[in-house]
């Protein structure tokens, strides 16, 4: 049984071997921080309570399974609002301590990379472009559960900038859904900066980006031009892709490998699902390029069970001690 | 019956073992613990203590709230998860009339807990048939608004619970003969909590048990504020 409460998900999933989903129950609270604007982390921690010990229930009345059949349970421990983290550790700790049950605590990051567990058997070293509204990151996984990072975000994670240009569009949080739709049918015409494409590293950076947008956008409104506002999108997400893109493939010159996964919020992007698929064939690359379906993009349960389970037979539990880390990276386990 | 209680409402943290009104274990800690890390550990060393397991368990009691927003979520999760999984009874007490239960039987007791800008969580309990009563329900209010509160009751009947420096200097200005007990010496003990709880209504729907936080979130506050209404047909959280 895994536990996921990083964000504004309450999700617990009942997953065998790592790679079948007997039951994967989120609870979402979008429309609660809709009225909001995003994100309120107290607000978030408030409803984990509420909704914790029905989400348990669910999973397992829909895996039909009873405490008795589980082998263990594992949590997210970080990174995330700290608030939100400890409802799921607390609920966890008391699951395994309740049923004598080993505990795992799980990297939610390590989690969104094994989301690809349930598409495809993975191969390593394998790739993973981890994209969301808190990570933008490339990491090389070279063995089960190794993690070197080789890239990472200097500033605004893809998702967020994705809300951030939603907001001055008008639309709705989480606006990433609506910014693809809008860029498909607009055209990019603006050309907005591609930042740190030139640079010979594998770090991003969308907070440029995001500053023209805006700026384009307040200085229409002064001179009162009517903006085409799927050209914006089309053209935001343009140099999007192309950031995302290059720094993705110049990753996987320097580091050879057969698969690429691309997991996250954004890995649910349309736009970037198509132009990953166009380069690879390009380029003439023998890679698979492998996404998580829709529902394993965000954030969910499912995930940690899968990477729990590389965990369970390594043998690496945790005790009732396990707290919070909201800043955890992979460089730091 | 045996009891097993629990708070970290605030910075102190207590677990206790009670069976048939006995104590038979008892941790308190004042030393600056995180809750979130000693809780479970605690519970199960309390248990072990009283050689018994949690499976012998027959009532959960938690202390609910008021009290640190993140501290009270914490073991209310733990209480309702280990009243959910295990089938057992779950009793949540007022972790204001846990704090009243230290103070003298024969006084009017107002335990308080700062929130700060001369702000409390505060209510009013009298002992009554050896039962402490609550008359004045807990809430958040400023000092000035509770000194009101309590204009019917003699200065010499008050004893404020749970003090700190600058709520019991707003006291002593009011009342210069009130009985005051210090934040220090008022730590709430689960023992405590294990007696009320006995004699409290269990809950019956353990998934909708939440803390008493007693205060909306800034956010929610300031949604309000503009006039905002809550839609009852919008469910705020919903399975995907
Ligand atoms: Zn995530």
């Amino acid at each position: 049984m895994s536990f996921e409460s990083s964000c504004d998900e309450t999700s617990v999933a009942v997953i065998k071997n790592g790679n079948e989903i007997l039951s994967n129950i989120i609870a979402t609270q979008i429309k609660s921080h809709q009225r909001f604007g995003g994100v309120v982390p107290e607000v978030a921690s408030r409803h984990h309570v509420e909704e914790i010990t029905t989400c348990i229930n669910m999973a397992l009345d829909e895996a039909k399974v009873g405490y008795e059949d589980l082998d263990a349970v594992a949590v997210t421990y970080g990174p995330g609002l700290v608030g939100s983290l400890l409802i799921g550790i607390m609920a966890a700790k008391t699951v395994a301590f309740a049923h004598d049950l080993p505990l795992i605590k799980v990297n939610h990051l390590a989690g969104h990379i094994y989301s690809a567990n349930f598409v495809t058997d993975l191969k390593y070293p394998f790739m993973a472009l981890l994209v969301s509204g808190g990570h933008t990151e490339i990491v090389s996984v070279t063995a089960p559960g190794v993690f070197h990072t080789l890239g990472d975000t200097r500033d605004d994670a893809v998702g967020e900038a994705y809300d951030k240009i939603g907001r001055i569009l008008g639309i709705n949080y989480p606006a990433g859904k609506k910014v693809d739709q809008m860029a498909a049918v607009g055209n990019d015409v603006f050309d907005f900066p591609r930042a740190m494409v030139q640079e010979d590293n594998l770090d991003f950076s969308f907070s440029g980006l995001k500053s023209a947008v805006i700026n384009r956008v307040h200085h229409a409104d002064q001179i009162h031009e009517d903006l085409n506002k799927d050209d914006v999108a089309a053209s935001f997400q343009g140099a999007v892709l192309d950031i995302l893109t290059n720094k993705t493939f110049r990753a996987l010159k320097q580091h050879p490998v057969n698969q690429l996964i691309v997991a996250g919020g954004v890995s649910a992007n349309q736009g970037l699902r198509k132009r990953l698929a166009e380069e690879i064939e390009k380029r003439n690359l023998d890679i698979e390029l492998v996404f998580p379906p829709l529902r394993l993009c965000g954030d969910n349960a499912a995930m940690i069970g899968a990477m729990a389970q590389i965990q369970y037979d390594k043998g690496d539990f945790a005790d009732l001690t396990v707290n919070a880390d909201p800043s955890l990276d992979f460089d730091m386990e | 019956m045996k009891i097993l209680a629990f708070d970290t409402s605030n910075k102190p943290l207590s677990v206790a073992v009670v069976v048939d009104g006995k104590i038979l274990a008892h941790i308190e800690s004042t030393e600056k613990k995180t809750h979130s890390v000693s809780l479970l550990p605690d519970i199960k060393d309390t248990l072990k203590k009283s050689n018994l397991t949690i499976n012998d368990i027959d009532l959960i009691a938690v202390a609910k709230g008021p009290g640190s927003y993140t501290g009270v979520r914490i073991a209310v999760t733990v209480a309702k998860t280990l009243a959910d999984t295990l089938q057992k009874k779950l009793v949540g007490v007022s972790s204001l009339e846990l704090l009243a239960a230290d103070g003298d039987e024969s006084h009017v007791l107002v335990p308080l807990m700062d929130a700060r800008n001369d702000n409390a969580f505060a209510g009013v309990y009298i002992h009554k048939d050896g039962k402490l009563v609550n008359v004045l329900a807990d809430q958040h209010t400023s000092m000035e608004k509770l000194f009101d509160t309590l204009k019917p009751y003699q200065e010499s009947e008050l004893e404020f619970v749970n003090a700190t420096p600058r709520l019991q200097e707003l006291i002593q200005n009011q009342y210069p003969n009130a009985k005051v007990i210090m934040s220090e010496d008022s730590l709430p003990d689960a023992s405590k909590l294990a007696k009320l709880a006995e004699t409290t209504k269990p809950v019956s729907d353990v998934d909708n048990f939440i803390p008493t936080y007693l205060r909306l979130t800034q956010a929610e506050h300031d949604w309000y504020a503009k006039g905002h209404k809550e839609d009852k047909n919008v469910s705020y959280v919903e399975e995907i």
